[in-house]
């Protein structure tokens, strides 16, 4: 616990005259005892995931709606996305190992985890596409398909497409921050915040794959 | 550790040069400044805006000159065309509710004033905060480049329903490249404010100086706390609402647009979507954002008329609650805006009972304010003045919204001038009047000098009597069954009533021109006021303790720590009637 | 004052999360072959989801080892808007049933 003078955050170490019990609230102190850009990257979080549930629930308002949804997604379709649910919990994973050994100190290990999970973002975002084409290739569209109402390719690319910006944005992320830590410019904390965020990318994931994916599993 | 602060705020050098100072500078009084002349360039844009709309209503034969130079299938020969007056009126909605009501009071003056009320060196994230400005600045190019393509800015309203405006050109002038860009200008400001947002809620909880309490916080920064909490949650929706419509006008999709649309006998080639479901997604939004606009100027009200009644503020604790209360019921009521749209009228029913709920805490505050005055010694300096013509616009806009709120009331009169005179009454006025109020107030501490007290009253009387007799009128109109969003009154039934438009066009350019008056005191007062002293208002908050116009880094490298509350006023100081908030613990002596 | 908290969730832990996280993917992949109404699969699958969100909030983003005031401002604020969001379905299902009428 830090007692330097001037900086914030000795509040307990300071002596007061009043003997009213200071709480983390008063001032002059962190009160979720987490570094200012934890704090921030959780607040984003929040908002991208309004903004995740917005377009969701306007999938789920237009399907609820329509009479004619098609289910297209054969078994193939739905084991691809099952491996690539199961790339991105893993790339999770790998990130919290990253954050591990940063905290520990240990850079080198977790420039390796992040480069680890950066991949991971990588080969989701592969398989992705290649799926992407294969849908493009049978004519699904935003605006049409072979199967139903045209609003099936729409919803379709603008969830997984935004959620795919996301996963490439936070790549790039990634990448920039295991460039920095490893170059001593950025700090455990930036590994740590890096790491809400791509964790939220997978979160939002969970959410996708049933609704998008499952909910459209072609039955037997 | 030490790294907390110093990783909450870089502990950057003063920074050197025009540009670095000026521009692209990360310190958050020249950003709040930045965003505040934003605020300006983009009010002025939209009241010119609303004079040319006003004029056109009731001498529709008047050519306005240079009007074809900027379109000429807009205003051939000067005289406005039913569609551009369509895209004249957007424009002005726009770029009042989004460049105008959610920049200058929690952006411009927060930005400005609430690290350096909390204690603080700077906001949590200044870079972050400098890239929230930029990108604000790149929305606003953005929307005033739909004045200078080639059909002009889109006809469909600042709440830009669907289909009309997700069927593209087919459907008027401004729906194609004009649409996109005020979805692309909108996108790009909810990004904007959501990183400010977030900028403001990481400040205020985590870089309050010692002894700084939430309940010794001026309720400017928890009104802006509570702002920035509510554009944290809802610019998110507006956000994804403007991609799905961008997307349904430029990638086919129909997430709005229904199948067998007909428009000018095209078939749209849609299907599947529900314009309803904009509206839903919009006005959940929409809601919130009217909240946005008001909140920052509550918070500001309170702390000018506490300043200037050197009474401190009545029920401190009960208007914290009562701004909480109605951030929290502001996300249950935006049905009330569609009432008539087909929606659910169960739904209708359930939102217009929060609707009322919510007028609760806004009386109560309204009643601790006036409890507030009672019994002061009242200063009546130009700020002042604005803060109790707040109370009255206020009051007097809020009751209209009573009868808006009742489904069986708004059948007759949504659509109408009731709504435009409600709206215009709390938003064009009574946040305006926070903004002016803000200004007279903060202008000494942000350019060290003083504005001029004179023209000050001037232009308050003038435009305290205009805005009534702009808006007051509306309601009758309103009333009498006049719709808006009307270029022309051929009806029948709406001749009569013309005069009145009459009265109110006479009153907005008259009004108008008083403002000339503010924006001669306030760029005239920049470089040639009178030097201002550190706390010309003998205020208590931490701003003035500090240098007008304070150092970069606020206090000079020095921690103050707090041990009084924001409106110990009215006390016995030595002398003084106030107690400032980092003044030793145990003064005054005598109390 | 305490920074980062020291307490935090070991390799043990964390692995299990993963592996329960693999185990109900792979139980909601077969849940999606069972012949439900639309609405049941859709309730049971968001329950599932929900849960695996509220694993990886907990432990791989560390929620549960904060300070309990950052949950209750983060999480119920979140929950509350998307509550609130649903209201938007009752449109949806009338839109639905208006739909069935004309067909």
């Amino acid at each position: 616990m830090s007692s330097s003078s001037d900086v914030v955050g000795g509040v307990h170490g300071q002596a007061e005259s009043t003997t009213a019990k200071l709480s983390f609230w008063d001032g002059g102190s962190l009160p979720y005892s987490i570094p200012s850009k934890k704090l921030g990257m959780w607040l984003f979080i929040v908002s991208d995931a309004i903004t995740f549930s917005a377009v969701i629930f306007a999938y789920g308002y237009l399907r609820l709606a329509a009479p004619d949804w098609p289910r297209p997604f054969e078994t193939s379709s739905i084991v691809n996305a099952t491996v690539m649910t199961f790339v991105l919990l893993s790339s999770s994973v790998v990130m919290v190992l990253a954050v591990r050994a940063s905290s520990q100190g240990k850079v080198g290990s977790a420039v390796g985890w992040l480069l680890a999970t950066a991949l991971g973002g990588v080969l989701f975002d592969i398989l992705h596409i290649r799926e992407w084409l294969g849908l493009i290739h049978e004519g699904v569209r935003p605006f049409q398909n072979p199967w139903g109402t045209p609003m099936f390719g729409a919803a379709f690319f603008t969830m997984t497409g935004l959620h795919m910006t996301h996963v490439t944005i936070g790549v790039i992320y990634l990448l920039i921050v295991a460039a920095g830590y490893r170059a001593k410019k950025l700090s455990p904390v930036d590994v740590e915040v890096s790491g809400l965020y791509w964790h939220f990318v997978d979160l939002v994931w969970m959410f996708i794959f049933p609704l998008v994916y499952l909910l459209s599993a072609k039955m037997a | 550790m030490a790294e907390h602060l110093s990783e909450a705020v870089h502990h950057h050098a003063p920074p050197q040069g025009f540009i670095r100072k000026y521009v692209f500078s990360l310190d958050h009084k020249v950003i709040g400044i930045q965003y505040y002349f934003l605020a300006i360039l983009s009010v002025m844009v939209g009241m010119v805006l609303s004079w040319l709309v006003r004029i056109h209503l009731v001498w529709p034969k008047v050519a306005i000159p240079g009007l074809q130079a900027l379109s000429a299938a807009g205003a051939p020969g000067g005289i406005i065309t039913p569609e551009y007056y369509l895209s004249l009126m957007t424009l002005h909605g726009t770029l009042m509710v989004f460049f105008v009501l959610t920049t200058a009071p929690q952006a411009g003056f927060g930005n400005y004033a609430l690290p350096i009320q909390i204690g603080a060196e700077d906001m949590a994230f200044p870079r972050l905060n400098m890239l929230s400005f930029w990108t604000t600045f790149l929305g606003l190019v953005c929307l005033l480049a739909t004045l200078f393509v080639k059909d002009g800015p889109p006809i469909s309203g600042w709440t830009a329903y669907p289909p009309l405006s997700a069927v593209g050109s087919d459907a008027g002038p401004g729906l194609g490249l004009g649409q996109d860009l005020w979805g692309i200008s909108i996108a790009i400001f909810c990004v904007g404010s959501l990183l400010g947002a977030l900028n403001f809620i990481v400040t205020t909880v985590d870089l309050r100086c010692k002894g700084m309490g939430l309940m010794r916080m001026p309720l400017t920064v928890w009104a802006w706390l509570i702002t920035a909490i509510l554009s944290l949650l809802s610019f998110a929706v507006l956000f994804a609402a403007c991609v799905l419509l961008i997307l349904d006008k430029n990638a086919g999709t129909s997430f709005f647009v229904p199948a067998g649309l007909l428009v000018n006998e095209k078939l749209q080639p849609h299907s599947g979507g529900s314009p309803l479901l904009w509206q839903h997604l919009f006005w959940f939004f929409g809601h919130p954002e009217v909240y946005i606009a008001i909140v920052p100027g509550f918070g500001v009200i309170s702390h000018i008329l506490s300043t200037f009644a050197r009474k401190p503020v009545l029920g401190y604790k009960v208007i914290v609650g009562c701004l909480l209360s109605i951030g929290f019921l502001s996300f249950m009521v935006w049905g009330h805006h569609m009432f008539v749209s087909g929606m659910s009228p169960y739904s209708g029913f359930l939102f217009s009972i929060p609707t009322l709920i919510i007028t609760l805490p806004a009386t109560i505050v309204s009643l601790l304010w006036l409890g507030t005055v009672f019994g002061g010694r009242l200063r009546f300096t130009t700020a002042m003045l604005f803060a109790l013509g707040f109370i009255s616009v206020f009051v007097t806009g809020g009751l209209g919204g009573m009868f808006l709120a009742q489904p069986s009331l708004d059948i007759f009169l949504h659509g109408t001038y009731f709504v435009v005179g409600h709206f215009h009454m709390v938003m064009g006025v009574a946040a305006i009047f926070g903004m002016f109020a803000g200004t007279y107030f903060w202008f000494p501490k942000m350019f060290g000098r003083m504005m001029n007290e004179k023209i000050g009253k001037i232009h308050f009387i003038f435009t305290f009597i205009g805005v009534y007799c702009i808006f007051m009128p509306m309601h009758f109109l309103g009333l009498e069954g006049n719709p808006r969003r009307y270029a022309s009154f051929v009806n029948e039934f709406l001749q009569p009533l013309l005069p009145v438009h009459e009265f109110i066009t006479i009153a907005a350019l008259a009004t108008g021109a008083v403002q000339l008056l503010f924006f001669f005191n306030l760029f005239w007062s920049i470089f040639k006021g009178p030097k201002a002293a550190e706390n010309p208002w003998e205020a208590t908050s931490l701003e003035w303790t500090v240098p007008s116009p304070p150092p970069f880094d606020n206090f000079g490298g020095k921690h103050p720590v707090v041990s009084h509350g924001p409106y110990e006023y009215g006390v016995d100081n030595n002398g003084k009637d106030y107690v400032m908030q980092s003044d030793p613990a145990g003064q005054p002596a005598s109390s | 004052m305490h920074m980062e908290n020291t307490e935090t969730a070991g390799f043990k832990v964390i692995f299990s999360v993963w592996f329960g996280l693999l185990g109900l993917t792979v139980c909601e992949v077969f849940l999606a072959y069972r012949a439900l109404p639309l609405v049941t699969m859709f309730v049971i699958l968001m329950i599932l989801s929900v849960f695996k969100a509220a694993l990886i909030i907990a432990y791989f983003m560390h929620l549960r080892y904060e300070q309990p005031s950052l949950f209750v401002t983060l999480i119920p604020a979140f929950i509350f808007v998307i509550g609130m969001m649903t209201v938007i379905f009752a449109d949806s299902s009338r839109l639905s049933h208006m739909r069935s009428l004309i067909q």
